[in-house]
């Protein structure tokens, strides 16, 4: 058995640290040690993007990294996009145009988005479709999303 | 298992010189999959992450590009060193899996999984690129056609990581495609082609096909290349180098299309690679679209 | 999946029959076998190893004689599992001898094999090419073997053979 390893990292904005083996994922820790479960486990093989989170500002697969690597990184997940009570303009265009079916792809989606917008503020429509390309929907479609995601665009400041 | 985070390539490959179940961790795309769906799992990971110098695309004054082996695929994907004949790699490393994928994943570990329907793979092969591996006993350059050696196989000897892949400078005037069908997009590839040809006043004077998904390894058929240079790359010419190609290839059945399926198709995925480089290779510079 | 594989042997059908039901013939034939085992008459099993790329396991194998019509025809079925039963296996087998004349045989074998487990989800067509890569080491292997016996004309199976994998518990 191997010893335990200490980790320290900034998730969203706040400092945690978690005691983790080599083989755990990040998405492990989020959700089974930090408690923040609302990054979700699709496939555990970084196909179907419903563990999609940022890690020093690029979307990335939890489910894919291992967390002892993550000493001093800087994660952001679904829970970290709105400001208090204030959804992200993100979240808040999801909403809006009614884009959430069952809900589980939604956290790795709206991440996805959101890294989208930061990368390219004004996409097109091929570019939407590219850059959210890695999360499946089962239930909507993606008509919606897309228009959810044009939404946020036209808002300044995604 | 242990957790390893080197700080340098010395204190890496003295690690996996002593463990032979001892894997690197790059970008983990590849490898936390495999460990996720129970195929492997390693006696130590060998994080490369705090190892400096294998990140990075240096252009070269004799214009080879070299790519660190921790470089993402995004940055690849980005990079504006390649020259037209070489961009096909670019494009290449554009086709793989999703954007978080592309954040994630390097070119060192892609090609070191060597999965032949893998786009790196490919497009290394036809491109004639070299790789650089390094142990605790020494470096060493394998050319990309002996680095592949069968499915999910490579060249490289235990304790050995790939640090760099070099694409050198194609001849002037040449352009390449890298052409992929896949039934997902993201997937790997069902088929598929990486070209570069140049032409003079019409005339095919420089041909390199690779095709990716039909064999255990990249396939690469001189005697394919040879019927196109001196050719118009008109059609008849195009089907013969493909049909050449096809009698190398040995295609395996699974979802993504069986052996039959891939046979039929390849001819059609070579010819529009072949078309795309092409039509490049006939626009001047400045007229091309990014 | 199916798996089929036909090759020629320039010996007897009954000496090449004489080999193929003989474990201790058979089994140093099989690519990756490590160890076998004659449980009874009919019966007996085998550790065979497999690797695909940095994917490395160990099967336990059983095999059931469940027919045969010497000196042509010779059904059997094995059951494999990799250790903590990670995947397991099952192939129904036929394999049928033609004399070719009177010193050459053809050997054919069909198996219908099923993989589910860990290696199952994996990729079944990459499995198809490595069993098909098996079967064709194994035909080489086990063409080469029975010639040798025939060319020492006269030598028995345990005079011209040395088992060179261990058999377990003898």
């Amino acid at each position: 058995m191997s010893d335990a390893i200490p980790i320290s990292l900034t998730i969203n904005g706040e400092r945690r640290q978690a005691f983790v083996q080599p083989w755990h994922t990040l998405l492990h820790v989020l959700r089974d040690v930090l408690h923040l479960t609302g990054t979700k486990r699709g496939c555990n093989q970084g196909i179907c993007g419903a563990c999609s989170v940022m890690v020093d500002g690029e979307v990335v697969r939890g489910c894919l990294t291992i967390a002892a690597n993550c000493e001093d990184c800087a994660v952001t997940t679904i829970e970290g996009l709105a400001r208090g009570t204030a959804l992200s303009p993100v979240q808040q265009a999801f909403l809006e145009v009614g884009a959430v079916q069952c809900g589980y792809c939604m956290p790795g989606m709206i991440v996805a988005a959101t890294a989208l917008l930061k990368r390219t503020p004004k996409p097109s429509e091929d570019q939407i479709r590219e850059g959210l390309s890695g999360n499946l929907c089962r239930c909507s479609g993606y008509v919606k999303v897309i228009r959810a995601v044009q939404r946020a665009s036209e808002w300044s400041d995604a | 298992m242990k957790f390893y985070r080197p700080t340098s390539l010395k204190q890496a490959l003295k690690v996996l010189a002593g463990d032979e179940d001892a894997r690197c961790l790059a970008g983990g795309a590849t490898l936390v999959a495999m460990m996720n769906a129970n195929l492997i799992a390693p006696s130590a990971l060998v994080s490369l992450a705090a190892v400096k110098g294998l990140a990075g695309i240096a252009k070269r004054k004799n214009g080879t590009v070299a790519i660190g082996a921790m470089t993402r695929h995004q940055a690849v994907a980005d990079s504006d060193a390649f020259d037209r004949g070489q961009a096909m790699v670019k494009e290449a490393a554009s086709h793989i899996g999703h954007p978080a994928i592309r954040n994630m994943g390097t070119i060192g570990g892609s090609i070191s999984h060597a999965d032949p329907a893998a786009d790196y793979p490919t497009a290394l092969v036809a491109v004639d690129a070299t790789v650089t591996v390094e142990s605790a006993a020494g470096k060493r350059e394998i050319e990309a056609s002996r680095f592949f050696t069968g499915y999910l196989e490579t060249a490289l000897a235990p304790g050995e990581i790939v640090v760099a892949v070099s694409i050198p400078a194609t001849p002037s005037g040449a352009a390449s495609a890298y052409e992929k069908y896949a039934r997902v997009q993201g997937d790997f590839a069902t088929v598929a082609a990486a070209a570069v040809v140049a032409l003079e006043r019409g005339v095919c004077s420089f041909a390199r096909i690779a095709v990716g998904g039909c064999a255990p390894t990249p396939v690469r058929v001189a005697a394919a290349e040879a019927k196109l240079v001196g050719s118009k790359l008109e059609p008849a010419a195009v089907a013969a180098a493909a049909a050449a190609i096809a009698a190398a290839c040995d295609p395996i059945d699974d979802f993504r299309g069986s052996s039959a399926y891939r046979l039929a198709i390849l001819p059609t995925i070579v010819a529009r690679a072949v078309a795309t480089a092409r039509q490049r290779a006939e626009q001047r510079p400045a007229e091309q679209r990014p | 999946m199916q798996i089929a594989e036909t090759f020629a042997v320039a010996a007897p059908i009954e000496r090449v029959w004489q080999f193929i039901t003989d474990p201790t013939a058979v089994a140093p034939c099989v690519p990756g076998c490590q160890s076998y085992e004659v449980l009874g008459p009919k019966t007996y099993k085998a550790t065979v190893k497999i690797a695909l790329g940095p994917i490395k396991t160990t099967f336990n194998v059983i095999v059931d004689l469940t027919a045969e019509q010497p000196p042509t025809f010779l059904a059997s079925t094995a059951r494999g599992e990799e250790g903590g039963k990670a995947s397991t296996l099952t192939a129904q087998n036929e394999l049928r001898l033609a004399a070719d004349g009177p010193s050459a045989t053809t050997v054919s074998y069909t198996s219908e094999v099923a993989l589910v487990g860990r290696l199952g989800k994996f990729g079944l067509g990459i499995m198809k090419k490595k069993a098909k890569t098996i079967g064709e080491e194994f035909a080489v292997a086990f063409r080469a073997r029975v010639e040798a016996a025939e060319a020492n004309r006269g030598g028995t199976t345990s005079e011209v053979l040395s088992t060179d994998v261990p058999q377990a518990g003898a």
